[in-house]
This record gives C-alpha cells, structure tokens and sequence, in this order.
C-alpha cells in the first residue's frame, strides 16, 4: 500500500514537472516568434464594439479611430493643434469651382504593402468608402472622383466649403483596397505601425513599418490592450502591465501624479450638455429652462467631479476654436436668480414640502443619462441637488438603454450627454445632427426658425471668418432659447510610463501612436 | 484495509448558548435601534451637498466626506436604515411566501405539488445573483425591484423546507389522530404543521438574513439596485470603487457598515439554530437529569 503512494506522489511530480517545463518553452516560443525588440503597450477603455470600432476598418462605422489613433492609416489632412487643417497624405488643394476640388498627393509615400500612394489608390479607397459608409457618403457628398497620377479631383454633388474637414475625419483614411479588408477587418495602410494579428474587445498587434515615408517609428512592437474598465486599467498602468493608457479615470489621477510617469493633456471639443425636451409640457414653460439653466452648479461640477479636468462651458465649442469658448454668453449658476424666475412665472411650493407647484402640477423633471460616460451620473446627482435647493424635483434615469427611451418624447424631460462638438473643426457638425428640424439626433424637437435659416446660409459659405461668425450667432440662439445648456469642456489626458516620450493628447482626439512614440532616451 | 471514523461530539451547553442568544440579541437590537433612528441621529442632511469634497476623517466628520461633498457618517447610516430595512423585508416575503407554497405543496400533494415542485426545479437551476441581475435589469433597476428580484429566486428554498418538514409530520401519529378526530386541512395546517416546522425555518430565515443583505448590495453595487441621491452601502460602495487607493474613506466606511451588519445577523443566526436544536436541548436535559439523580 505504502510503496503505491509512494510511486502515485511520483508520478503526480512528474506531471507536475512536466506541465511546467511545457509552460516554459511555449513562452520561449512565444518570444521568438515576433516579440523581439521593444514594445510599447497601450491600454485603451474605447477600442471595442460598443463603440462601433470593433477593428480597424475606416469603412466600418467608427473603427477609423482605430486605424487612425494606432498609427495605420493616414488621412489626405490632418488637424494641427489649433484644430486648423494642414496637408498629410496630400501636400496642397485648389477649390477648381464651388463643386470641384483638385488635391495634388505627397510624393513618396507608400502603403505598408508596398504600394505607391498614387491618385488612383486614394480614388479606389474613397469610391469604396462612400459605397459602403453611410455617415461619410452624407458627409463627403462625393459626385465623382478623377484620378491623374499625384492628382485627384473631386468633385461634389452640393458646394461643400467642409470637404477637407470630412476626408480628415478617421474614416478618410487612405487604406490599399488592392490588397483589400481582411474579414478580422485588417488594412493596409501607410502610417508607422502594420497590424499583425486582432482580437476584437481583447488586442490588437503592431510591428513597425520599416518603410514609413515619414521618419523611423520608434517601437519595433506596439500592443493595444482592450480595457474597458477604469479600475483595471489604473491598477494595470501601476503594475507596468501597460506602458501607456487613454481613458483613465479622473479620480485615479492623482496616483500617476509623479515623476514615474508622464502626463499629456489638452482640451478637447468634448463636452457634457443637456437637451431640453419640447414635447414635454414642463419644459416649453420658459421659466423652467432658464430656471434649469441657472441651477446647474458648473464650477464645483468641473472642481470636484471632474477634479478639475475641464472647465465650464459657455457654448458648444471649447477656448481653442475662434467661435467657442466666451465668443457666446451664457446663464450663469444663479440660484436665488431662478428661484425668482420661477416665483413669478407661477411655480410655488405652497404645501411646504420643498418642490414647487403651478395649477396642481409639480415642478418635476425626468433626467435621462447614462453611466457608460461615467460622468454622466455625477452630474446628475450634482444637479438633483442644486435644482433640488431651488424647488425642483429631478428624478434621474442613468441607464444604458438610453438611445431607445430618449427617441420617446413622453419618457424624458431633460437628456444629458456627452459628445465631441467638432470633430472635423467645423462649426456645422453640431448643429446639423442636434439643432435642426432635419437632424438626426433632435429628440426633444427644438425649432427656430431663425436658426434654419442661419444653418441654410452656413451650408453654403465657403469664407471661413463667416461661417465663424454664423456659428456664434447660431449658438446665442440656442442658448437665448435655453434649448441647450453646456455644462464642461472636458480635459483629455494620455499617461505613460516615465521610460517613454511621444504619447501626446491632441485636441481632436484622434492621434495617438505616431512616428514620434519611442522609448525615452 | 481497516480504518475508523471518529467522529468528534460537541456539546454546547445551553446556558452558554443562552448568553450568547442574549449578547448577540442585544446587538442586533443595537443595530435596529440605529437603523430605526438613523434619521435622527445622523450628524447632517444625508443628501446634502454641502461641505467640501472628499474630506478625510476628522471630528467633524468621523467617516469623511464623499466626491460630492456629502457627509459619509450620515450617509452609512442612512444607507445602512435602507439596507438593513430592504433586507428584512425581502426576508420575510421569502420566507411566507414559500413557507405557504411548501405547505401546501407537502399538505395536498399531486399536481399543484409536482408543478410547483418543477418551477423550484427551475429557480433553484439557476445561478441565483446572475437569475436576480437578469430579473432586476428587466425591471429596470430600483431598489423595490432589486427585493422583487431576489425574492423571486429566494422562495424556493423555503418551499423547500417547508414541504419536506410537512411531509414528514403528516405521517405522524399526531397528525394521523387529528384528522381521524375529523380536524380540517386548515386546522391541521395551523394548528401542528406550521408550529412544528417554524424552527428550520426561522432558522434558514435568520441565516439568510446575511445573505440577502450581501445580495442587495450586489445588486446596488452593480446599479441594478438603489438610485440616486438614496444612500444604500451597495451603491455608495459601488460609488467609491475607483476611490479605493486615492480616498479609502468613501468606500471602507461603507463596506465596514455591511460587515458589521451582516456579521451581528449571521452569528445571531447560527446562535438561534443551536438554541433551536433539539439534540443540544437532550443532552442538557439528561445532563441535568444525571446531576438530579447524583444529589
């Protein structure tokens, strides 16, 4: 009995032995088989499908963002850092007509294929972009497309003074279609990284493109780590798991707050804001949207639960845009300037119980958001309490199904999200979507005329200090009107571990590995 | 091969169990104490976002404050009222609502017994946190809802019990002379089930106290449970997560207030069921009878 104990513990080591020892030489594999030379490792909360990137096809809804921010493909024009539009793939442009553009290519510049960039890649690329991109066929508006060696010519089927904002959005970027999409959804681009293998919501590996036309990358390896959630990546980024994260939580901060790791940050044209519902008989009395415009508390929303990682908003576009920040003016956090607002439009708490009531109705709005932005929430409770003192009762529905309820005008009074303004750096973005009667996203069905008519003359103007000009006046309408209130601009930052240089926060949001990342020296 | 078993006994003295009864009894009467005056007795406006944000502790405000500039005493003890109030309540729908469906299960038998008995089936095949997520989210979150949920998968527990405790004493001479003596189902029922099978019961019901509180929290945690501003120990928790290295205070104070509540019910539980058991009764009955009969 004793000595088949004795052999059954052996032969248990063994195994044991032996599992490990297998262990050992599949990770031995694994770093000979393409891990060699330094990598760099990104965390991102963003790269999945929720956020409709589930890979790195421009063609695919919003994976452009992908492509772009992890250094595979570039765009005919790139944003500087005061969102102006500069040459990229392209080198210049000529508006032929109000209908015609000829935009002449860099010289040079090849895919990671091999592949010349030439005018009849970039027409291959935008020809099938419009045929399967809904959202760029609408922005671009592209009649026909001529190629001619370096050159191409565009031509529209409306004027269209945007163009070169939409072919610098992610989804223009420039990809080979002769060796065409993967069914993971990899491409062929020309940027500084080559995509060798993705997961989708797990990772996605990069090696360095030994013939990017634009300098040498600085990393031999970069890998994208999916992580959704904040925590994870925060404890991730302290255990040296991650070189780099975007995303982080703004209460984790203060940990990376050293001289261990480095800090980028930079505004951009994010921003929480509130839409009023016109269909709901409480908003439509003026005296509550301007009583709910001046009880939100911006200040200590932005210093306490975004530690300061913003700033308070007064329009729909940040200080960096010549039409954003104070160019417009807004009600400021007033509370005993709504309460007499409210007074005399009627709304009295008369049974004592702390919210008003007008003809047996009582002053209660429905607040519809959602936790994804995390956020979010924070400022509805901030707002449930600061209406609350003013005679509010605000009950908050944070939930994720919120795109389905706030199509429903009965179910919401006030809506609360969060957006990038600007993401091509032209003022017409947000209006178009939110503001008009054809927008796609105007749940809560505001109408002015006189802002129609200004989004009709904006359409049309190509001379950029005009459509400035238009668009702060569209957006003293909308504010007058108390359609809209803009709580923050937000503050976005990339982190990195102090051994590398290079991961910059840019104002659009769109770069983030460049030819520039590299260890530090 | 030969081996034995020994199979060590323990004996508890009643006494000892009696004082322990007494001593954990005196503190959950402490704790329901603050849960029912929470209200009065907490420092400030639990809601109130008045003071400056994320304070440590100090004697102002022994637990700090939280990210909205709330103060966390007042806070835990509101949210500690909502938590322990929610779980007595979802308990003891638990445990009628199954204890009535076991009963009568056990007491009529045939097919209200095997259909019941295959929705338990049901119930219990489940992983009940991840059946009550599922429940909670089609309900839409909320704290009323979160109780639903997790009642709708507790019962059949208690069905359970209650059933089998049924059976068994219907086949009891007791019970076989009552109906001989011409006793009603209902008379039966009240008059010698019920009263036979409420130790296991209460015993479960007590035990499960814990459990449930543990589970409302989850659901909280995970925001299927409480809404804002109501403070619950789950979601203030769940609040201060990403807090847990910069500003410990949000969420210790909380996650502290859970531990100690559940631990006062369950050692009051496990205290009740070896009050409750019949074998510690005997041996301290025959152990007094021995002393009897030495003097």
């Amino acid at each position: 009995m004793k000595t088949e104990k004795r052999i059954l513990t052996l032969l248990m080591a063994v195994c044991l032995a032996l599992g490990a020892l297998a262990g050992c030489s599949s990770n031995e594999e694994a770093s000979d088989g393409g891990t060699a030379g330094t990598t760099f490792v990104l965390g991102d909360t963003t790269f999945n499908a929720e956020n409709e990137e589930p890979d790195v096809n421009p063609h695919n809804a919003y994976s452009g963002w992908a492509c772009i921010r992890y250094g595979i493909g570039e765009t005919l024009f790139r944003y500087s850092d005061t969102m102006e539009i500069e040459p990229w793939l392209a080198t210049e442009y000529e508006l032929v007509d109000e209908l015609t553009w000829r935009i002449t290519l860099r010289d040079g510049v090849t895919f990671s294929s091999g592949r010349a960039l030439d005018g009849q890649a970039v027409k291959e690329c935008l020809e099938h972009l419009i045929e399967v991109h809904d959202r760029a066929r609408g922005d671009l508006m592209i009649d026909t497309i001529t190629a001619d060696s370096q050159t191409v010519t565009i031509t529209t089927t409306e004027p269209r003074p945007t163009l070169l904002n939409y072919l610098s959005d992610p989804y223009g970027c420039i990809i080979d279609m002769e060796v065409g999409i993967t069914e993971d959804g990899i491409v062929v681009g020309t940027g500084p990284y080559i995509v060798t293998s993705l997961v989708t919501r797990e990772e996605l590996n990069l090696v360095k493109n030994e013939n990017y036309w634009d300098g040498e990358p600085g990393f031999d390896n970069v890998t994208v780590l999916t992580i959704s959630d904040g925590d994870t990546l925060t404890m991730a980024l302290q255990s040296g798991e991650i070189d780099g994260a975007y995303g982080m939580p703004y209460a984790s901060y203060p940990l990376f707050e050293n001289e261990d790791y480095t800090f980028s940050s930079t505004a951009t044209s994010r921003v929480f804001f509130v839409h009023m519902n016109f269909e709901s008989e409480i908003i439509q009395d003026d005296a509550v949207r301007q009583a709910i415009a001046m009880g939100i508390d911006k200040e200590r929303f932005v210093e306490d639960l975004l530690d300061g990682n913003g700033y308070p908003a007064m329009g729909v576009y940040p200080d960096n845009f010549s039409f954003g920040g104070d160019a417009v003016t807004a009600k400021g956090y007033d509370p005993d300037g709504a309460k007499a607002i409210l007074e005399e439009a009627g709304w009295v708490d008369t049974d004592g119980d702390g919210i008003r009531e007008k003809e047996g109705q009582t002053l209660t709005i429905r607040w519809l958001t959602y936790p994804s932005r995390q956020e979010l929430p924070l400022l509805a409770e901030s707002v449930q309490a600061t209406l609350g003192e003013i005679g509010f009762e605000v009950i908050i529905n944070s939930t994720a199904d919120h795109n389905s309820i706030r199509v429903d005008p009965m179910a919401w009074d006030v809506y609360a999200s969060a957006m990038v303004t600007a993401p091509t750096g032209d003022p017409s973005y947000f209006f178009s979507t939110h503001c008009l009667d054809s927008s796609a996203v105007n749940n809560g069905h505001y109408h002015s005329d006189e802002l129609e008519a200004l989004a009709a003359e904006l359409d049309e103007t190509f001379d950029t200090d005009r459509r400035a000009e238009l668009a702060v006046e569209m957006q003293q309408i909308i504010l007058d009107d108390n359609a809209f209130v803009f709580c923050s601009h937000l503050q976005m930052s990339m982190i990195s571990q102090s051994d590398v240089t290079g991961l910059v926060a840019h104002p659009c949001d769109f770069y983030e590995i460049t030819v520039d990342l590299r260890p530090a020296e | 091969m030969t081996g034995t078993v020994s199979v060590r006994r323990q004996k508890i003295p009643k006494n000892n169990i009696r004082r322990r009864l007494l001593f954990f009894l005196l503190l959950a009467g402490l704790l329901m104490l603050a849960v029912t005056f929470a209200e009065q007795i907490c420092p400030y406006d639990p809601n109130a976002q008045i003071f400056s944000t994320l304070e440590p502790p100090s004697a102002a405000h022994p637990a700090g404050t939280d990210r909205f500039g709330r103060d966390m005493l007042s806070r835990i003890l509101v949210g500690l009222q909502t938590s322990v109030l929610s779980t007595l309540t979802l308990v003891a729908i638990i445990t009628v609502v199954g204890t009535i469906i076991g009963v009568l299960c056990g007491h009529l038998g045939g097919m209200v017994d095997a259909f019941m008995m295959r929705v338990c089936d049901v119930c219990l095949a489940f992983p009940g946190l991840v059946f009550a997520m599922a429940i909670a989210a089609l309900l839409h979150g909320g704290l009323q809802n979160a109780v639903i949920a997790l009642a709708v998968i507790s019962w059949p527990k208690y069905a359970r019990i209650a059933r089998s405790q049924t059976l068994a004493l219907e086949s009891t001479d007791y019970v076989a002379a009552a109906r001989l003596a011409g006793d009603t189902s209902a008379q039966i029922i009240f008059r010698h089930i019920l009263p036979n099978s409420a130790g296991p019961i209460l015993v479960t019901a007590m035990l499960d106290i814990g459990t449930m509180m543990m589970e409302l929290a989850g659901l909280s945690f995970l925001g299927l449970g409480a809404m804002p501003p109501t403070a619950e120990l789950g979601n203030m928790m769940s609040g201060g997560r990403s807090m847990l290295q910069t500003y410990p205070w949000v969420i210790i104070g909380p996650g502290i207030a859970i531990f100690v509540a559940v631990v006062i019910f369950n050692l009051l539980g496990d205290t009740v069921r070896d009050y409750l058991d019949p074998r510690n009764s005997r041996r301290q009955s025959s152990a007094n009878g021995k002393k009897e009969q030495e003097k």
